[in-house]
Order: structure tokens, then C-alpha cells, then sequence
């Protein structure tokens, strides 16, 4: 019992740091219709530079949020300028290529300015952990899944309260009504792109205290983040959430009941079963198709 | 979708003269291509007896795998628009399955290699099945995961892969005299052989139904596609050859471990050759290969390999998709028609009543026969988006033979009552039956097949297609010799071309769908459900957005069909064509039948006047009457 409680609630906090990385991802698909492959990069470059953060100037990993953030939206920003918007209009599969590419690019890159060797940031509390009763919770899980959780709540703040939020889904449900009350569908794409890479941001500098990493860990991430999307529904910031505590809480199942090495195929299999039973996912919608294809 | 068009609209010319045998610029092209593509094979086949330097014939060897990954690839993401990111994975079962039967069974690595193509074909037709309902993007997750998922499967599971170990293959027992002959020329018969296929399927109506799937899905789905099914046998297709190469790669490598052999980098080698090459071509992919496989040898042998590697893949990858969408193969030949094009002036601006309209006007043929029996029955339909009740109980009787209007203001849930009786969308509740069978929840092929064909309001035809090749695309029943049946040339395609004659657009069969006018978008459009030849007809504003000899012309057209037995369904706002076109009409409002009768009942109907027609409304001169 203490056990399964344990998993459950490892599992919980884990599934809040997913739900903040799969939320920026749900974000951009929403709005964009861009599944951004190399979410996982951005990820891994914030969790790279948090690292750099720590081993150079000493800074807390989670204070590093503060800095990663804002350097990742600058990022995010200037990469959809770059590249995502030339391809706006060219066939879905377009992206998905691009963002590909990018994902490779980016691995490169980090390879040659971090190498290809496991890093990990590691925190005067990384080896400390609170013992409640029998339950023994590391203190780096419960820091980063509570801060996990601050991010996304203000994030949600963001996009539920605020014009720019207003604006963002008003371009998700119907971009040319969006653009007809005012809304500049182009820069609020941008908007969107960068405010997703920012929380990727917030996300990796999350993770990076969680796991070890390498520029090669980006695939692992994005599948796991792919996973939560199928799962909860393409496209919806609730169901990436519901999603993400779902695959935390498998994860941390299959790691106690199954084994460690099987731990990495729970999104797989998430993606193969809702697939095949639901492929909306738990909270996809049904649209009206003559209106979505006209 | 038109602007996109541009860059491969000579695709044909290249695809062995698949998608336009016959227009002058193909011919012209075909011979300078022909001699350089005849040439270059013969430099492959004859290289390893000319010279014995192996680090060539390796190189050759690596290509002739990924250009057979590549044109596997192409039928499940060229032809039918399915972008896959696991292609790489069907390499590793391959090789994995020589690697574990020469192990624990025993026997020659070269007997196991169709095995290994009949697994990695059978793995391909399951991923299919779960694909069955995937979309566009959730195809191209489930093939991320499929992916790691076989690489997880081989690192985990230790008694038959031996995992991360990896499985050692038996040494060549050949003379070193012979090089690596047998791999070579084993491959580029696998090459020839996927090849051929390729071409075959680019030629056949199974081909045409997967290009009608990567233009429009759900359009194919109403011209009688058996999408599922298609999907599933592209995926095969393009998983067969590839697994028998995984195989006598993994025996030319002679060492599988997980890491090696589903590594995400050979998907990506063989997705990269592909669109540099060219998607939906038939040497495009070759090219590719050939091009990437020396790329990959550069980056390895002068920059170290490693991220050098991911840096030239990775950055290639983005410049072609952002640059060079359409490969290297479309765009040059686009360049080259264009530039043996300059002066000629196009088909596309030419006037489309021509005589050819004209011949048979001559007499409208006679009113036919009504029967009572009703081919086609609406009970108590009801459709929600939401709150909004777009179809709210209606019902209606189309009788057999007749040429039935349903008429009704702006949202009154006409095009949602065709949505829903041609299968694209299911209704809340209600029944459909056509010709004694309840229909609804049948999906959109099956009554295709049962002889429902529909139009949209908008056209939808299959835009990168020629003319022909979007009547010959429709599928009327399903088994699989018509599959294979000859699109380009043979019964099919002169059926097509009738079609064509009889809607006067027969002059246009080589023209891409996206450069007609939208007028003859909708001639060509009824051309293809006609290629179904079906009982009953649905027509979604024919009359809408074209000009009054055209609207005349289409009204012929219907008469002349409807005198030919068919029955048909038609919702117009034109008042005069209507009219005197249609008895009975069926008036719809918010979502239910208001009224029906002869177009004189209906047009003196109150209800009529005061939801739709307006009270002022009186008709001067019905049109051809």
C-alpha cells in the first residue's frame, strides 16, 4: 500500500512538470495546427542551459526558471520568424518536417557546445527528501512538481484572463473570425509559438533537476509529450493536463510493478491504444467537417 | 493547396508517363530522361565488374538500401500524403528477423530474407489497422512510436534479440573474389523490384484512389475509396521491400543491436532522400538516396560523423522543406516544361461552351417515367453542433426516377441533410434508406458503392490531379482486380473520357484540376460521380457561381441523364432552374420539411412564401420550359 501510495504520488508531481511541457505543445498545435517536433530540443537546450546556470554562476535550478524563461520565448519568438512562418500556408506535413529538422539541428548543436555526455544538475536538496509516515518524497520531485504547477496555473491565468489569451483562442476556434473582431492572427501566432517554447523553458529547467539528460534525450521526451496529447485530446490545454498526471502516474506504476526499462514505453502504448479506441482523444472534439475543410 | 501546386505539376512526366500519357510536353521530355535514367543503371549494374574499389560498391550498396527504403516510402507518403517517421524501423525488423532465424533456426541468411519481408509486411498491416482512424498528424505520432517502440522491444527483450548485445551474423562463405557481389546485386534487383511496383501502383485505380486520399480524404471517402483499406495496403506496400533489404543489410552489416539498427537518423535518410528527390515520383526517391547516402559518407569520413551528422541532416531537412518543397526531380522539370512552354498558350483560358457543348442540344429529351417506389427515404433526421439543431426531425422521400429538389433559406440544414445521407457526417437520430437498405452508419465508400453519388457546394475536386485521372479515380465496388485495373489506359480511363465527352470537358483531360475555372470544376465533378455510375445522384448547387449558358447546359445535362434512369437529388437557390426543372420539391426550414409537391403547389404554398420565397414571389419563365 505504502508503495502504490508512493508511485501515486511521485507519479502526480511528475505528471504536473509533463503537464506543464505538454502544454505548451497542445498550445502551438491549437493554434498554429503544428505538431512542433522539437519541443523535446527546446527542452533539453533550457534544461542545457539551466545546467550551465548552476555549474557556472551557482544558481538555484528552479530560480534558473526566472532567466530560462524569458530567453526561451526571445528564442521561440525569433525561431517562428524565421522558420515556421515562411511555411504558414504549405500543407500540415510541412511543419512537421521543419520542426523535425529542427529537432536534429538543435541536437547537433548542443552536442558540440555540451557534448554528448549524461548531465545532470544536482542541488544542495537533490539527495534530501521529506518523510511523511511510512512515504519518503525527494524534496528535488516535490519543489519541482509544486513549482511545475505555479507555472502552468499562471500560465492558464494568462491565456484564460488576459486580451492576448482571449486573442489566442479566438485564433485556435476560428482564425478568420479572429481576424475579423481585430485580432492579428500572424503576430499572435508568433505570440503563441514563443509564449509555448517559453514554458518548454520553464518546463526544462524543471526536468533537468528530475533526470539526467543529453542532447540525445530529446526523442524520449517528445514522444512522451506526443503521448500526452494523443491521450488527452489534440489541441486541449485540460486534457493535456489530465493527460500528463495519467502518463506520470502510469510511468511510475510500470517502474515499481514492471520494471525501470519498461518505463519509457508507456507513451507508445498510450499512443497504440487511444488510437485505436478514441482517436479524438479523452476531451477532443468533434467538428463540423463541412465548415472545417471548406 | 493551388499555391503549393505549382512546384510539382509536372510530376507526371516523370513518373514513368503515368499522369499524362498523352500531352505533347511529356512525350518531349520523356526521351532525354529515358537515355540518362537507361544510362545510369547501366553504370550501377556493370560498376562492380569494372572496378573492384569496395569503398564505392559500399556506398552503392548503403543507396541501393535506403532508395529501396525511399521508394517504399513514397507509396504510403508521396502517393497517399501520409507522412511516416518510422520507415527506418521496417529496415531494423528485417534485419532482425535473418539475424534471429539464421541464429535459432539456421539455414542461408539470404532464405530468410522474404521472410523478413512478409513480417515486416504483416507489422506494417497491424500499424494499419490502429492507423485506420489516425489523421494526418496522429499518423505521424504513431509512427514516432511505433519506432521506439520496436527499438524498446529489441533492447528489452533479451532472449530473443539479445538485447543491447546485439546478434552477430555468419561470414560470407563466397570467394573474396566476388567482393560483395550477391549483396549488390540481390539489392538492385529489390530496387527494380519496388520500382516496378511503384510505377505499377502510380498507373492503377488503386494508385489514383491514394492520391485522391493524400488531395481530400473525405471527398475520396464519397467517390467510393475505401480509404481504410487503401491506407492499410499502401502501408504494406511500402513496409514489403524494405523489410527484405533491412534483411540483407542486416547480413551485409553482419552485426544488429538495437541502437544501430532503429535508429531515428536512418528514418531520417530515407525521409530526406525522398524529398529531396522528389515525393510522388518514381526515380525521384532513387535520386535522393543515391545524393543523401553520399552526404552521410562525406559528413561521416571529413567531419567525424556524430553531430556533424545530426548538423547537415538536420539543417537539410529544414532548407528542403523550406526551400525546395517539391524536390529536385518536380522542380526541374517544372522548370523545363515552363521553359518549352513559353509562347503556347494555355488550354485553361479557352471559352468551355464550345461546340462541342452544343451537339447535343439538339432536343430535350422526353419527360420519364415517375415511378412511385421511392429510391431514396429521410426518416425524422436530427444533426447538433452544439445547441444549433442543424437538421431537426426531417424527413423526406425521394421517388425513383424523379428529379427531386430540395430547396429552403440559408442554414436550413439542406447541405447537412446531404452531409449526412452521402455518410460524411452521422446523424444525433433519424434513418436513411436508399434503395430498400437502411444506410446510415454505413461509411461513405459503401454507399458509393450502392449507387449514391454526391457533389459538394463548393468543388472538391482531387486539385493536383489531371482532369482524367480525377474520373478515373472513383471506385464503384471494391475487390481487388479493379484496384489493379490500368488507370492511364484501358477500359477505365475510356469510360472516363466518355464521361468527359458527354460533360464537354474531354479537351481538358490533361489539365490539373486546380487551373480549371470553377465552372468547369463542377462539370468535371459530375463527370466523376457518374464514374460510380450511380442510381442516385445528389447535387449540391449546380447552379451556384456560374454563368447562364452553363446553368442551361448543366440542366440539359440532367434531363438527358435523368432520361437515362437516373434519379436525382438537388439543392439549388436558383429559383427558374428549379423550377422548371424539378417536380417534386421538398422546402425545408430550420431543420425540418415544411412542405413538398409540384413546383406549382410549392410556389403557392404560404408556408413556402412566408419562410422562403418571400410574398412577392412570381416566376416569369421557368428555364427550358
Amino acid at each position: 500500500m505504502t508503495e502504490f501510495l508512493q508511485a501515486l504520488i511521485l507519479g502526480l508531481l511528475i505528471g504536473g512538470v509533463y503537464a506543464l511541457l505538454a502544454a505548451g505543445l497542445t498550445l502551438i498545435f491549437g493554434v498554429m495546427n503544428v505538431i512542433n517536433i522539437a519541443h523535446g530540443a527546446f527542452l533539453i537546450l533550457a534544461a542545457f542551459i539551466t545546467w550551465s546556470l548552476w555549474r557556472e554562476i551557482g544558481m538555484d535550478p528552479l530560480l534558473a526558471i526566472v532567466a530560462v524563461t524569458p530567453l526561451m520565448f526571445a528564442f521561440g519568438w525569433l525561431l517562428y520568424n524565421l522558420t515556421i512562418r515562411p511555411i504558414r500556408r504549405a500543407p500540415p506535413a510541412a511543419s512537421v518536417l521543419l520542426t523535425f529538422g529542427l529537432a536534429l539541428f538543435l541536437e547537433g548543436i548542443m552536442g558540440v557546445i555540451w557534448g554528448n555526455t549524461s548531465h545532470s544538475v544536482r542541488p544542495s536538496y537533490a539527495d534530501e527528501r521529506f518523510q511523511i509516515g511510512e512515504l519518503f518524497l525527494p524534496k528535488a520531485q516535490v519543489f519541482g512538481g509544486l513549482v511545475a504547477i505555479v507555472v502552468l496555473a499562471s500560465l492558464y491565468l494568462v491565456l484564460t484572463r488576459s486580451w492576448l489569451g482571449r486573442a489566442i483562442r479566438a485564433s485556435a476556434v476560428n482564425p478568420q473570425g479572429a481576424e475579423l473582431v481585430g485580432v492579428n492572427v500572424a503576430s499572435v501566432a508568433a505570440l503563441t509559438f514563443a509564449i509555448g517554447v517559453a514554458s518548454s523553458g520553464a518546463g526544462g529547467a524543471i526536468a533537468s533537476v528530475l533526470y539526467p539528460f543529453l542532447p540525445g534525450s530529446h526523442y524520449q521526451w517528445i514522444a512522451r509529450l506526443l503521448g500526452i496529447i494523443v491521450l488527452g485530446g489534440m489541441g486541449s490545454l485540460p486534457g493535456a493536463v489530465i493527460g500528463a498526471l495519467c502518463l506520470g502516474v502510469a510511468e511510475l506504476m510500470t517502474v515499481t510493478y514492471i520494471g525501470p526499462e519498461w518505463a519509457t514505453g508507456v507513451p507508445y502504448v498510450f499512443v497504440f491504444i487511444v488510437l485505436l479506441l478514441r482517436p479524438q482523444g479523452i476531451l477532443g472534439t468533434r467538428l463540423r467537417q463541412d465548415v472545417a475543410t471548406a | 493547396m493551388t499555391d503549393a501546386g505549382a512546384t510539382t505539376v509536372a510530376e507526371g512526366t516523370l513518373t514513368g508517363g503515368g499522369a499524362s500519357p498523352s500531352s505533347s510536353p511529356s512525350k518531349a521530355l520523356r526521351s532525354p530522361w529515358t537515355a540518362l535514367i537507361a544510362a545510369a543503371v547501366l553504370l550501377v549494374a556493370v560498376y562492380p565488374v569494372l572496378s573492384d574499389d569496395l569503398y564505392y560498391q559500399n556506398m552503392i550498396i548503403l543507396s541501393m538500401v535506403f532508395a529501396i527504403g525511399a521508394v517504399g516510402l513514397n507509396i504510403i507518403t508521396g502517393y497517399a500524403g501520409y507522412i511516416s517517421l518510422g520507415q527506418g524501423a521496417f529496415l531494423g525488423l528485417g534485419a532482425y528477423t535473418v539475424g534471429i532465424c539464421v541464429n535459432d533456426i539456421g539455414g542461408s541468411p539470404w532464405v530468410w530474407v522474404p521472410v523478413a519481408g512478409l513480417l515486416a509486411g504483416a507489422v506494417a498491416a497491424v500499424l494499419g489497422v490502429v492507423a485506420m482512424r489516425a489523421r494526418g498528424h496522429s499518423f505521424v505520432i504513431l509512427t514516432i512510436a511505433f519506432l521506439f517502440l520496436v527499438q524498446l522491444l529489441a533492447t528489452n527483450w533479451d532472449e530473443l534479440t539479445n538485447g543491447t548485445g546485439g546478434i552477430t551474423l555468419p561470414i560470407p562463405t563466397w570467394s573474396a573474389e566476388y567482393q560483395y557481389w550477391p549483396f549488390y546485386y540481390v539489392l538492385m534487383g529489390l530496387l527494380a523490384v519496388s520500382l516496378l511496383v511503384s510505377w505499377w501502383i502510380r498507373r492503377n485505380k488503386f494508385g489514383m484512389g491514394l492520391i485522391a486520399i493524400r488531395e481530400d480524404e473525405d471527398k475520396a471517402a464519397t467517390v467510393g475509396v475505401t480509404t481504410p483499406t487503401y491506407k492499410i495496403l499502401a502501408f504494406v506496400a511500402s513496409a514489403v521491400f524494405v523489410g527484405m533489404a533491412g534483411g540483407v543489410y542486416g547480413y551485409y552489416i553482419s552485426f544488429i543491436d538495437p541502437l544501430g539498427m532503429f535508429n531515428i537518423l536512418l528514418s531520417v535518410q530515407i525521409i530526406l532522400s525522398l524529398l529531396l528527390g522528389g515525393r510522388a515520383t518514381l526515380w525521384g526517391p532513387v535520386l535522393g538516396a543515391f545524393m543523401i547516402e553520399w552526404l552521410n559518407e562525406t559528413s561521416n569520413n571529413e567531419f567525424g560523423g556524430g553531430n556533424a551528422r545530426l548538423l547537415i541532416f538536420g539543417g537539410l531537412l529544414a532548407l528542403v522543406v523550406l526551400f525546395l518543397p517539391g524536390g529536385i526531380i518536380p522542380t526541374a522539370s517544372h522548370w523545363i516544361e515552363r521553359w518549352r512552354g513559353r509562347g503556347k498558350a494555355g488550354l485553361a483560358g479557352e471559352r468551355l461552351s464550345g461546340i462541342d457543348l452544343r451537339e447535343r442540344t439538339a432536343a430535350p429529351p422526353p419527360a420519364p417515367a415517375v415511378s412511385g417506389t421511392p429510391l431514396l427515404e429521410v426518416k425524422d433526421l436530427e444533426m447538433r453542433f452544439g445547441g444549433v439543431r442543424a437538421v431537426d426531425g426531417a424527413s423526406l422521400t425521394v421517388p425513383e426516377g424523379s428529379i427531386t429538389a430540395l430547396i429552403g433559406p440559408n442554414g436550413s440544414g439542406k447541405t447537412t441533410i446531404f452531409n449526412l445521407i452521402g455518410g460524411t457526417m452521422t446523424p444525433d437520430a433519424g434513418e436513411v434508406w436508399f434503395d430498400g437498405r437502411r444506410i446510415d452508419g454505413k461509411p461513405p465508400w459503401r454507399r458509393a458503392h450502392l449507387g449514391l453519388g454526391r457533389t459538394f457546394q463548393i468543388t472538391r475536386l482531387f486539385g493536383e490531379m489531371t482532369v482524367l485521372e480525377n474520373v478515373v479515380a472513383p471506385l464503384r465496388e471494391f475487390h481487388l482486380g479493379l484496384l489493379g485495373a490500368n488507370a492511364v489506359s484501358g477500359p477505365e480511363a475510356r469510360r472516363a473520357e466518355e464521361l468527359l465527352e458527354f460533360v464537354g470537358m474531354r479537351k481538358y483531360r490533361d489539365v490539373r484540376a486546380s487551373a480549371l475555372s470553377y465552372g468547369q470544376q463542377k462539370l468535371v465533378e459530375l463527370a466523376q460521380i457518374l464514374m460510380l455510375d450511380p442510381k442516385l445522384i445528389m447535387l449540391d448547387e449546380p447552379a451556384g457561381g456560374i454563368n447562364p449558358t452553363l446553368i442551361e447546359r448543366i440542366g440539359e445535362m440532367i434531363r438527358e441523364l435523368n432520361s437515362r434512369g437516373k434519379t436525382f437529388l438537388i439543392v439549388e437557390h436558383n429559383m427558374p432552374f428549379v423550377l422548371g426543372l424539378c417536380n417534386p420539391v421538398l422546402v425545408l426550414a430550420r431543420g425540418q420539411t415544411i412542405a413538398s409537391g409540384t413546383p406549382d403547389e410549392v410556389q403557392r404554398d404560404p408556408h413556402v412564401l412566408d419562410a422562403y420565397l418571400g410574398e412577392d414571389f412570381r416566376l416569369e419563365q421557368p428555364v427550358g420550359a
